[in-house]
């Protein structure tokens, strides 16, 4: 809200002095976006290092797995199951992320968008079904 | 209906002979079949060709005869627009006379893959015609350039050891010439589009459009529109120094390629020069004239020193090719009615000549294999027939009296001296003078090294003398070189009126009147 | 109120909207079940996918000719809220694809039975790809636009790698991927900055706004302002857009990863790739280039030299480095590369000309490369892979009707009269001195000239083929070839269609002409 409210000083600012002057300035709403970013992971840290207390032993600066020694080297190869997994969860987590909204609005404050969406949320799932079917024939399902 | 379409008939017809020769080919596979149904369409469209004569008549004049013109592409204004004139007319009938002539030739020489050799040399024969005929310049570039396929085939598969290399070699030349004739094309096209609103790439309207004035070609757009034409059609000529190619070409040829190669192929230059250098840009032909003289002169003097000192016949034939068509473009461009006119016969002499040279070479060749001049001696002996056709030929190469070289030469030598188009001409007269002199001596001793003497080798004692299908070829030529040589009226009086509208063309605007007057007195004497 | 919804609702998915996509959409469910036969039928009927691929596309064909019957008087016709502008210029392009596709898929079915991966799925890919460039094609906003290159991008990158046992599939794959993805981002930022400087995603409202941007006008304080502002913006996301789409028609200098992924690449998807991806990616330009930013010809911020030097260069690139190359299939595509660039020609002609000869060009390109992969197709068989130059030696006495298709298809990329192929780089070229003599320039007319001089060297690369196969001695084995009837079909289409175009043009240029008039007057509106 705010942001936008300086977009639209910024713009009455060009449009009074004629529009001449730097595009850049139209995206200083970013910038300010850019720096809040940059501050809110870099600030915690900073303070942490002045906050906690300093004291370094072995054990502490051993790898850490969860409690367990590790026995492996760092990189490792994956099987390609993995792979496949997690594309498939991909596709099927996008498919959510598309009816969340879907859903939200489905209702609506009238009716007269319900059958479009329907229609058009069938032949969504319907695609997706047809491509589930697919991965599930081929095998892509099954771990051993 | 077989005059109106005549044009078309003979372009396809050889075509069609290809399409019958493939399907005799599919379906009954009989090797000795295709040589004569080779044969027989190309007898059939030498036939037809001498019914172009009908309507192009002595004295007659100028204008384009047995006209075709119908819409090939309407959107950018090209036409299939045909017609024959007194300068396209012989070369026609040249081209269908020495087609069957080759064909024989390769009789029996030609073994290998023989359907596909007849087939290219069918397509070919229908490219050159095409080239010949056609008025519209997109027509005339698109036969232009499909000539080029079937003689690449030809030198590349049945040419002799570096076959691949001449192949490519001519192939690539040649491209890059038509190439730029088509930047130049398209380039005439646009000029004409932008002062007379509609593009044309038709001959005729171009023409019409710049004697009238309505399109003025800019000096600086002549200057490279001609260039980019006279660099396509001077590879082709082939014009010292852009000659290279041609050596390579012919001597690794097969007989009757190299006979095309000579014959026709050729002259496609120089026809292009004068039909469309100097037709369409007579201003810029006059400017270039004098280099183009002094290229003609070196040509014409580097072939006969170069021819000299061959140790290989047909190598020497192909550079006497040099020499001759150098005499050719002086003749073009010596802007006189004889100088042209004898360019023009030049062409023929030169087509029967050489093609007789190249055909006896041929001869001799598969008789011994070998074309090397120090492997030959005395064949007088064994060969009386080879020996007098050789000599007959070879004296006609050389322009002697009564046969038909000397016509062509004198003319072109005359027009030379006659010539107001640039100075010193009777230097230049001088000096492509003495070119015969040089074409003597090199013919001369070739003849007493290869047929004279006595057998130096033992096996060219038990030679073979020519066979009747041999004799039966050669004999057409040696009559046309008789006859072109005792009584040239019939062929120069339907070449006349065309040659001397190009040739007015290009010295109207000069004032170069008084040297007119004279050249039509000279006409009158003879 | 409700009225007023009831109004604006009904337009939400009207039946109209639908029939304008008709044929992607019956693509699209073919490609489903096409993608269902896979997993249903068992391996030795897995050719059935391929022929049920034809009919689809035959279907999808009938589709698209039923929409331009009935709305040829009609177009531009837009559908989906401007998101879609089916015109003259869409039809022609997508019947483009539809015949890419359709030999393909003819040009497959043997080499995939030779390679033993004769699975549905890439019958499906097919489908879908075409789709994608079908909509490629109609896209009338950055987003649709975007979607569909995506859509066609991600087809090919899987189709890359079908022959999934061969190493040099899988690496000209990943190669592709990365570099494919790479470009796809430089687009997609290309496309922001536009939209940054139009505030729309709509190519008309982009052209406009442009327009008014760039229009000269006087601020209240008296000052000259001409958008001033704006031009760097739209600057570099011309650049951006531009090095996007270089990336995918491989043009130089962002050309490296054409002949790796041209040679690892089955050699139907070779062919596919080189001719239906090429084309939609020009439909791409084309439609960004004169609808948005045709505007910016003639201005300050032209974009005519940067594209007319890229396609300088890469004319010149192709070219030679075609000339010493041994893998035929890299040589192909060293001469894609150069073909790219006489097809951007048309672009930097920008007229009615040049347009034309980018339809007519990629039509024939088209059939004449899709027809030479498909000899090279032939020659590979179980043992053999048959990509060599030199494994077409001696092909005329072996082969010669396979021998004699090959050296027209040569001579028509070559661009040898009574061709398609001469048909198509004259109007490209002529198109170049239209321009030039209209702007009188004279720099268009040293381009054409280049052009030309460069496509002399072309013959040299293409005539080794010829020579290889006809004035070789040594025929190289004489196993037969792997012929199908689809395959014979597809070859002697192509070559119909080849000489068709070249003896007798009248009838494509003057579709071509009518179809992409409009497309022309657009550009030139903003002049």
């Amino acid at each position: 809200m705010m942001l936008s409210l300086i977009l639209q000083q910024e713009l009455a600012r060009m449009q009074t002095t004629g529009g001449v002057g730097s595009p850049v300035t139209a995206y200083w709403p970013i910038m300010v976006f850019l720096v809040v970013a940059i501050i809110f992971p870099v600030l915690p840290i900073v303070l942490g290092r002045f906050l906690r207390p300093m004291m370094y032993s072995k054990t502490k600066a051993r790898p850490y797995e969860c409690g367990i020694d590790p026995k492996t080297e760092a990189h490792d190869r994956f099987t390609v199951r993995y792979y496949i997994v997690a594309m498939l969860f991909l596709i099927f987590d996008v498919e959510t992320i598309f009816l969340l909204p879907w859903a939200i609005i489905f209702m609506g404050e009238d009716f007269t968008f319900t059958k479009f969406a329907l229609l058009e949320m069938f032949i969504f799932i319907g695609i997706l079904i047809v491509g589930y079917y697919y991965a599930w024939r081929k095998g892509a399902l099954e771990w051993a | 209906m077989l005059q109106d379409n005549l044009l078309t008939i003979l372009i396809l017809l050889p075509t069609v002979g290809a399409l019958a020769l493939i399907g005799h080919g599919l379906f009954w596979k009989r090797e000795n079949d295709y040589r004569w149904i080779a044969l027989l369409f190309s007898v059939i469209t030498f036939a037809l060709s001498l019914l172009l004569l009908t309507r192009v008549g002595e004295n007659s004049d100028a204008a384009f005869r047995f006209e075709q013109k119908t819409l090939w592409i309407g959107a950018i204004g090209s036409y299939y627009h045909l017609g024959v004139d007194g300068m396209s007319l012989w070369l026609v009938i040249l081209t269908t006379l020495l087609v069957p002539v080759s064909i024989l030739s390769s009789w029996n020489s030609i073994k290998k893959r023989a359907l596909s050799f007849y087939v290219f040399m069918l397509i070919l024969e229908s490219a050159m015609i095409g080239v010949f005929v056609s008025l519209d310049l997109l027509i005339f570039y698109l036969f232009f350039e499909a000539s080029l396929v079937p003689m690449f085939f030809m030198i590349g598969i049945w040419g002799g050891e570096r076959r691949i290399y001449a192949a490519t070699k001519f192939f690539i030349y040649t491209a890059v010439g038509s190439l730029l004739m088509l930047v130049g094309i398209i380039a005439l096209y646009y000029i004409h589009q932008q002062q007379a609103g509609a593009g044309t790439f038709d001959y005729l309207t171009l023409l019409d459009a710049l004697k009238s004035g309505r399109v003025v070609i800019t000096e600086s757009s002549a200057f490279w529109i001609f260039l980019a034409f006279a660099f396509a059609f001077c590879i082709k000529v082939p014009l010292w120094p852009l000659h290279t190619w041609l050596p390579d070409a012919h001597t690794e040829a097969p007989t009757a390629g190299s006979v095309i190669l000579a014959g026709v192929l050729l002259k496609m230059g120089t026809y292009g020069l004068l039909r469309f250098n100097l037709g369409l840009m007579p201003e810029m032909a006059r400017r270039f004239a004098p280099y183009f003289v002094v290229l003609a002169i070196i040509g014409i003097i580097y072939g006969a020193l170069v021819a000299m000192v061959q140790p290989d016949v047909k190598r020497l034939v192909a550079y006497s090719s040099v020499s001759h068509m150098g005499f050719v473009v002086l003749g073009i461009f010596s802007f006189t009615e004889q100088g042209m006119q004898g360019a023009l016969y030049q062409m023929l002499n030169h087509g029967v000549s050489t093609g007789a040279l190249f055909l006896l070479v041929g001869m001799i060749y598969d008789r011994r294999h070998t074309r090397q001049i120090s492997d030959f001696g005395g064949l007088a002996t064994p060969m009386p027939w080879f020996s007098t056709f050789f000599v007959i030929a070879s004296l006609s190469s050389i322009g002697l009296p009564f046969l038909n070289g000397f016509v062509g030469e004198f003319l072109i030598l005359l027009g030379t001296w006659l010539s107001t188009g640039f100075s010193y001409n009777w230097v230049a007269t001088m000096i492509a003078a003495t070119g015969v002199i040089w074409a003597a001596v090199y013919m001369l001793w070739m003849l007493q090294r290869v047929v004279f003497g006595r057998i130096r080798h033992g096996e060219n004692a038990r030679l073979s003398d020519l066979n009747a299908r041999e004799v039966g070829l050669l004999i057409p030529l040696l009559i046309l070189m008789l006859v072109m040589g005792v009584y040239p009226r019939p062929f120069l009086s339907r070449s006349r009126e065309s040659v001397v509208a190009v040739q007015q063309r290009v010295t109207k605007s000069t004032g170069a009147a008084g040297s007119f007057s004279v050249e039509v007195q000279e006409n009158k004497q003879r | 109120m409700f009225l007023l919804l009831q109004a604006n609702t009904t337009e939400l998915y009207s039946l109209r909207d639908l029939m304008l996509i008709a044929p992607e959409l019956i693509l699209t469910v073919c490609g489903c079940v096409a993608l269902v036969m896979e997993v249903v039928l068992p391996y030795r009927k897995s050719k059935w996918t391929a022929y049920f691929a034809l009919v689809s596309i035959g279907l999808a064909a009938a589709s698209l000719a039923s929409l331009y019957f009935a709305n040829r008087d009609l177009f531009p016709l837009d559908g989906f809220y401007g998101m879609l502008r089916i015109d003259g210029f869409a039809i022609l392009f997508k019947a483009i694809f539809l015949i890419g596709a359709a030999l393909t898929v003819a040009v497959s079915m043997r080499y995939l039975d030779v390679e033993g991966e004769q699975h549905g799925e890439y019958y499906a890919l097919v489908l879908f790809a075409t789709v994608g460039m079908m909509f490629l094609a109609c896209g009338f906003d950055l987003i649709s636009l975007y979607i569909s290159l995506e859509l066609m991008a991600l087809t090919f990158y899987v189709l890359v790698a079908f022959t999934k046992r061969e190493k040099r599939s899988n690496e000209a794959a990943m190669k592709y991927f990365l570099l494919g993805a790479f470009s796809s981002g430089i687009l997609l930022y290309g496309m922001s900055l536009l939209y940054g400087v139009a505030g729309s995603t709509n190519l008309g409202e982009i052209g406009r706004s442009i327009g008014v941007a760039l229009q000269p006008s006087v601020n209240e304080l008296g000052m000259m302002t001409s958008g001033i502002p704006l031009r760097p913006l739209i600057l570099l996301g011309v650049i951006a857009l531009s090095a996007g789409l270089f990336f995918k028609i491989s043009a130089v200098p962002f050309h490296m990863w054409a002949p790796d992924a041209y040679e690892g690449a089955p050699t139907p998807v070779t062919a596919f790739l080189s001719t239906g991806s090429k084309a939609a990616s020009f439909a791409l330009y084309l439609r960004i280039f004169t609808e948005a930013l045709g505007g910016l010809r003639g201005t300050a911020l032209d974009w005519a030299p940067l594209v007319a030097i890229v396609a300088a260069i890469t004319i010149l690139v192709g070219n030679w480095a075609a000339v010493t190359q041994e893998n035929s299939k890299r040589l192909l595509a060293y001469s894609s590369i150069s073909n790219a660039g006489y097809v951007l020609l048309g672009l930097v002609a920008g007229n009615s000309y040049g347009y034309i000869g980018i339809v007519i060009y990629l039509l024939v390109y088209t059939l004449m490369n899709i027809g030479a992969f498909g000899i090279i197709i032939s020659l590979r068989r179980r043992g053999i892979i048959g990509d060599n130059v030199n494994d077409m030696a001696g092909l005329a006495q072996k082969a010669p009707g396979m021998a004699a298709m090959m050296a027209i298809f040569m001579l028509s990329l070559g661009g040898l009269p009574a061709t398609g192929g001469f048909i198509g780089k004259y109007f490209l070229f002529g198109g170049l001195l239209q321009r030039g003599r209209l702007e009188e320039k004279s720099w268009y007319y040293w381009l054409a000239a280049w052009a030309i001089i460069n496509t002399v060297v072309s013959f040299y690369y293409y005539v080794r083929f010829i020579k290889v196969m006809y004035l070789g001695e040594r025929v190289a084995d004489d196993r037969p070839l792997a012929l199908s009837p689809a395959l014979r079909a597809a070859l002697v289409v192509s070559l119909i269609g080849v000489i068709i175009i070249g003896i007798y043009p009248q009838p494509f240029i003057d579709l071509a002409q009518k179809l992409i008039t409009p497309l022309t007057a657009g550009a030139l509106a903003f002049r």
